[in-house]
């Protein structure tokens, strides 16, 4: 099969204040080079140092990253929604540095979906029609429904479950993305046989793919590689595949990439 | 695909027809044959885990009589059965099982509430490895299995799945804390969760048993992994069989 891919979860390297998880230093150019050996046309890249210590010298940095060649990298940024000035941050983010989305880690930020703190600043997502990608699959902070019940509270933003539910919860992550109408699903650390059933049982046009490139030790970010192959594997047909590599991304990135 | 040099020993798969995913004993051969696998310990499907203990263990017990030495057979038995789990492993047993698998999610126990320390006391008589399998909150994860394996220190441990996924933090830290525990690569890649293993003094490639976790899994993507990950020869084949291997029969 034959089919681009829009990568909907990758990071850029840990530059400052990553102190475990961090993998290895990469450029820009390294990044791109791992995307072509993928095989992925383009790639939303998350905040990495801003999911430990989230500041704005960390949404600058990773603005600079995909600066670097726009046709093929978009943002998404972080805000820590405890920090004093985390709303006018967010706007910055969208109004100055160009960020298309934000990204939330709750277990590794310490923040809770249901937090009131969290409105405010997806309503500045909402009113630059952006989006929101949440890591999830662990509880207690990152399971899906806790999820659904934020993109509930904000039907008018696009909420992507960064991990499909990983290992233990992709079960409740379909049932959630079912019942929640903007609620996305991202098969990222997904088993096999659970992504197989996720294709299966959601809507199809809420199904995303992502690899979670940049975690690695090697600047090719070999397991990205791996993953970005081993979803062909799956025996999903290749007309859905393709929606779920390439054109639900796009429809969800205003038809980004051109 | 053929791996001069290494016996290859998938240390875990599930056959059979579990929720979401099945294996038949045929499907397996022929993965097997087609990757180079040469023996792969069998678990029955997830119903037989949880509840239908005999009928899963006579399953594998047949599966492995016909395969000819390929396949052999992990004896399961839910801890709240009491003796009557006990009654099972033996009987399990006489049929040719050779190790115990564990899933604490499946069997709906707590790896501290004292139901499984009978099983084990069974492992250890007739030295039996004990696969636990691993990763889910609250009951079945790596930090305390490395406690109870620390209470059963001539039993070796399975740290089934390493904690996949976000638990692949609590890996290393258990496995330190644990000298009778070893690490399975299922899901994990090498240029991140495996190359701590490997770099960790305390765990090493020597601590590191291969197994594909079919049929969840893909199962040529989880060979291509340790192909892929550099390691010196000798220590590829420890991971792709000889570790494992020391510890059957």
């Amino acid at each position: 099969m034959d089919i681009p891919i829009v990568d909907f979860h990758t990071h850029t390297p840990a530059w400052d204040h990553a102190s475990w998880l961090a993998g290895t230093a990469f450029t820009p150019a390294d990044f791109t080079a791992f995307l072509d050996s993928a095989g992925i046309r383009a790639a939303v890249v998350l905040s990495h140092d801003g999911l430990f210590h989230a500041t704005p010298e960390a949404n600058d940095r990773l603005a600079e990253f995909v600066a670097a060649d726009p046709d093929r990298m978009v943002a998404f940024g972080t805000v820590n929604a405890r920090y004093p000035g985390a709303v006018e941050e967010m706007e910055r983010c969208f109004g100055t540095l160009g960020i298309r989305g934000l990204k939330i880690h709750p277990w590794l930020q310490g923040v809770s979906m249901h937090e009131p703190s969290l409105d405010p600043i997806a309503e500045v997502v909402a009113a630059h029609g952006g989006i929101v990608l949440c890591h999830d699959g662990t509880p207690p902070y990152a399971t899906a429904t806790q999820i659904a019940a934020f993109a509930r509270r904000h039907p008018t933003v696009p909420v992507v479950l960064g991990h499909a539910g990983l290992h233990d919860t992709w079960r409740e992550a379909i049932a959630a993305v079912t019942e929640t109408a903007n609620l996305y699903i991202c098969l990222c650390g997904v088993p096999p046989y659970a992504g197989r059933q996720i294709i299966e049982r959601c809507p199809t046009d809420r199904v995303l793919f992502g690899s979670d490139a940049g975690l690695s030790d090697q600047v090719g970010q070999a397991y990205a590689v791996a993953r970005a192959h081993e979803i062909t594997r799956w025996g999903v047909d290749e007309a859905t595949l393709r929606r779920v590599l390439y054109d639900n991304p796009r429809d969800l990135l205003g038809g980004w990439p051109q | 695909m053929t791996i001069s040099g290494a016996h290859v020993l998938d240390a875990h798969v599930r056959i059979g027809a579990s929720r979401e995913a099945a294996l038949p004993v045929d499907t397996l051969l022929a993965t097997m044959n087609r990757l180079g696998i040469d023996a792969a310990l069998i678990a029955p499907p997830e119903r037989c885990i949880a509840y239908h203990n005999a009928e899963g263990n006579a399953l594998t017990a047949e599966s492995a009589a016909a395969s000819g030495d390929r396949l052999r057979a992990y004896a399961v038995a839910n801890p709240w059965r009491g003796t009557d789990a006990i009654a099972d492993l033996d009987r399990a047993r006489s049929a040719g099982a050779v190790a115990l698998a564990v899933d604490p999610v499946l069997q709906g126990f707590d790896l501290h509430d004292g139901l499984l320390d009978p099983l084990l006391r069974k492992a250890s008589e007739w030295n039996w490895p004990v696969y636990v399998r691993t990763g889910t909150p609250p009951t079945a994860l790596p930090l305390p299995l490395a406690s109870l394996a620390r209470r059963h220190p001539d039993v070796t441990f399975i740290m089934g799945r390493s904690g996949a996924t976000d638990f692949w933090i609590d890996a290393v830290p258990a496995l330190r804390y644990a000298p009778n525990l070893l690490a399975d690569t299922s899901y994990a890649p090498w240029d991140t969760v495996l190359s701590g293993f490997g770099a960790d003094p305390a765990v090493g490639p020597g601590r590191v048993v291969f197994a594909t976790d079919a049929p969840y899994t893909v199962p040529d993507v989880e060979l291509q992994r340790i192909l892929d990950w550099p390691l010196p020869a000798a220590d590829r084949a420890r991971v792709l069989g000889e570790n494992l291997a020391h510890l059957l029969p």
